[in-house]
């Protein structure tokens, strides 16, 4: 964001810009953090009927007066990924990814120039099953050169590191999907924190060869923008639109198995996290191994995942976000509606 | 006469002839703006606007925050989004949410502010870019009220009439002074006068720089000095048609030029202390009462050697002094940053030409003229009472 330089004389005009004397300003500085102790009765006094407006607070950022962008299922080909497949020998997955540069609508009237796979932030939801062979076209639409990096177990030339694509190239990746696991995939061109924080990553789910448990499977990818270009973001989301899930909560049933598959792809900040409230969850990092730790809270680095699993006890909404208070309340935050 | 001969050559033709070349660059304009971007085209592209937002005002209600913005680029501005303290809050907007060039709007957020907390407030263009206002303690904004009003007088007057009456009273031993000290005593007037012209200039400059540049550059600041320089000579001419103005005539001008400087003074108290930015404390009111006594002195050095009733140094006084009232009304209660850069610079503009009358007497009237150690030395000895009185009020 732009912060202004907070100078004396800013200090005056900025706020009161009909006029300062600078010999004042000093003063203006040393005095200002007693100002305002002297009236604190009258303001007591006057500002309760101002708390029972209830315009503050979480209350105002739920459904229809939550900031969000778009219709209810606008975000279901992020959300919902596609059914897992069970084993089958020599099996080819194909999927098509293109890099496209467009504008996203991110919150309510602002717009982020983003480079995106398919067209969206996150890109779309690429799924195998171990042992399947994974062949994926890659079209650059873009402006600029770029690449597809799996996470996973596969050849150097398959990496996405030195086959870079220029515009208007294609290449196409192919390899065998393994570990099972959640992964992710990005953009590996350099500068690699603009390509990815413009919007180049997406999720990316190895199911294992025996298959877990059916469940309702949901995916969330974690992210912020910079919309200010100074190197912090001003929205954070899951799925790309800020506030959406607050505005359009998620609807699952009490006592069905949920599975999120939570992966944190936020630039700029070092950890992102999740947050569930009035339930606890499995969660198994990387959706690797057999260690599952039972939280409500779980922290990740940009490019950790995991494998979160919960069955909700109660019915009623139940709020999720990061725990950082700032990222919630700049767009990460959203609900569960519980229903028998 | 100059005048004379041209009115004789006059001819009916020539103001026809003055409008021509306005028609044609009028025609030129019209071209260049219906060409759209063609011509920009020609030589590259523009740079995509800053899209920043102007926040000019924030004001603190109980439950309540309205941030005044405008918008200081050609292009219009959307508000998408408002922060408080890095959080999305709801807001609603009083005026356009799509603001034309220079055009404001208020945005209305419902918040619950912590009193004598520092706080920020943020307005995010459709474009993503954020405008932060950092507010270095919140303080309910005041309102206007009778008490209010009062105290606002009150303050003025302290600070302004009440000091430079206290200097007056320096005029029973000026009296006494000879010739030479009293010459030492008006360069010294004009050494203050000095002082707080170039105070005002570089207020007035400041301020100005602040502007959004749509709102005009450095020559709004010429407008203002010339306007009250030009004007204030008019004045020092029909207060005294003989050529140099002296005595009450003089005393009158300097009360004038301290007096637009007060108005300034009054003024930036005023805002400040309306914002919550401003404590107004015994120390700083004692400041400027000691910083503004030695401008009672330079009004009383013009009379020195003439007859004047205690009305008429009431009314320099008030002069001087009450427009101090006047700004902390204006400061208190309104907010222009254009008319800022005015006053001040028109205190500037004031100040300086009373530095040229006083100058001009002092040539004639001060044995040794302008050249003497007591002249010399008066004018040093006003600039640096003037600067270490300055450190009080700072």
């Amino acid at each position: 964001m732009t912060k202004r330089r907070l100078t004396r004389r800013r200090l005056l005009a900025g706020a009161a810009p009909l006029a300062a004397a600078p010999l004042l300003g000093k003063l203006a500085l040393d005095g200002s953090a007693r100002a305002g102790a002297h009236d604190h009765s009258s303001h007591a006094s006057r500002s309760p009927a101002s708390h029972l407006t209830g315009a503050g607070g979480h209350a105002a950022m739920i459904g229809d007066e939550a900031p969000a962008v778009g219709g209810p299922n606008d975000l279901d080909a992020l959300l919902l990924p596609p059914r897992a497949l069970p084993a089958r020998p020599g099996r080819v997955r194909e999927y098509t990814l293109t890099a496209i540069d467009t504008e996203l609508e991110i919150a309510p009237g602002v717009f982020f120039p983003a480079w995106t796979y398919n067209g969206t932030i996150p890109g779309p939801i690429v799924r195998a099953t171990e042992g399947d062979t994974l062949r994926v076209r890659f079209v650059n639409a873009g402006s600029h050169p770029h690449t597809i990096h799996f996470h996973g177990i596969h050849p150097a030339n398959m990496d996405g590191v030195f086959e870079v694509v220029e515009s208007g190239g294609e290449l196409t990746y192919e390899f065998e999907a393994r570990p099972a696991g959640f992964h992710l995939y990005h953009c590996h061109a350099t500068p690699l924190k603009k390509h990815i924080h413009k919007g180049l990553y997406g999720a990316f789910i190895i199911d294992p060869a025996t298959p877990r448990p059916p469940a309702r499977e949901l995916v969330m990818v974690m992210n912020g923008y910079d919309t200010d270009g100074d190197g912090e973001n001003n929205f954070y989301t899951v799925n790309g639109r800020s506030f959406y899930y607050a505005r359009y909560p998620i609807r699952v049933r009490r006592s069905e198995l949920v599975r999120i598959y939570l992966a944190n792809l936020t630039e700029f900040d070092l950890v992102n996290s999740f947050h569930l409230h009035g339930e606890f969850f499995r969660y198994q990092p990387t959706g690797t191994g057999d260690t599952w730790e039972y939280t409500d809270t779980v922290m990740q680095c940009q490019g950790q995942r995991g494998v979160l699993e919960i069955e909700f006890n109660h019915t009623g909404r139940f709020m999720f976000h990061a725990h950082q208070s700032e990222f919630a309340e700049l767009g990460w935050m959203g609900f569960f509606e519980v229903v028998d | 006469m100059e005048a004379g001969s041209a009115a004789a050559r006059w001819r009916p033709g020539w103001r026809v002839w003055a409008v021509v070349p306005v028609l044609l660059l009028t025609l030129a304009v019209g071209a260049v703006v219906t060409s759209g971007s063609s011509l920009v085209d020609l030589v590259g592209t523009n740079p995509p606007p800053a899209d920043e937002f102007d926040i000019r005002r924030v004001r603190f209600e109980p439950g309540e925050i309205r941030i005044t913005v405008r918008n200081p680029q050609p292009d219009d501005l959307t508000i998408a989004s408002v922060t408080v303290d890095d959080a999305i809050v709801p807001y609603s907007l009083d005026g356009p949410g799509t603001l034309g060039r220079l055009r404001s709007s208020d945005i209305v957020v419902p918040f619950d502010w912590v009193e004598g907390d520092p706080i920020s407030v943020g307005v995010t263009s459709s474009t993503g870019i954020q405008t932060v206002e950092e507010i270095p303690a919140a303080v309910e904004t005041p309102t206007p009220s009778v008490g209010g009003f009062f105290g606002y007088a009150l303050i003025g007057a302290l600070v302004g009439i009440l000091p430079v009456a206290l200097g007056l009273l320096w005029l029973p031993a000026l009296r006494q002074a000879g010739p030479a000290w009293l010459a030492a005593f008006m360069a010294l007037t004009a050494g203050l006068l000095a002082f707080l012209g170039v105070e005002a200039l570089s207020e007035a400059f400041e301020l100005q720089a602040a502007l959004p540049s749509a709102l005009g550059g450095s020559g709004l600041v010429l407008l203002g000095v010339a306007l009250s320089f030009l004007g204030m000579t008019a004045l020092a001419g029909r207060l005294n048609r003989s050529g140099t103005a002296t005595g009450l005539a003089l005393a009158l001008l300097v009360a004038i030029g301290i007096g637009v400087h007060n108005l300034g003074e009054g003024l930036a108290i005023g805002a400040s202390f309306a914002v919550g930015e401003l404590q107004l404390g015994t120390f700083l009111i004692v400041g400027f009462m000691i910083h503004n006594v030695t401008e009672g002195l330079g009004i009383a050095a013009p009379v020195a050697r003439s007859r004047v009733t205690i009305l008429a140094l009431a009314g320099l006084a008030l002069v001087a002094g009450a427009p101090a009232i006047l700004g902390a009304w204006i400061g208190g209660y309104t907010s222009s940053d254009v008319l800022g850069v005015l006053f001040f610079a028109i205190a500037a503009g004031a100040a300086f030409q009373v530095v040229v009358e006083v100058g001009r007497y002092v040539a004639r009237k001060a044995p040794g003229g302008l050249t003497s150690g007591y002249a010399l030395g008066g004018f040093l000895v006003g600039v640096a009472a003037m600067y270490v009185t300055g450190l009080l009020a700072g």
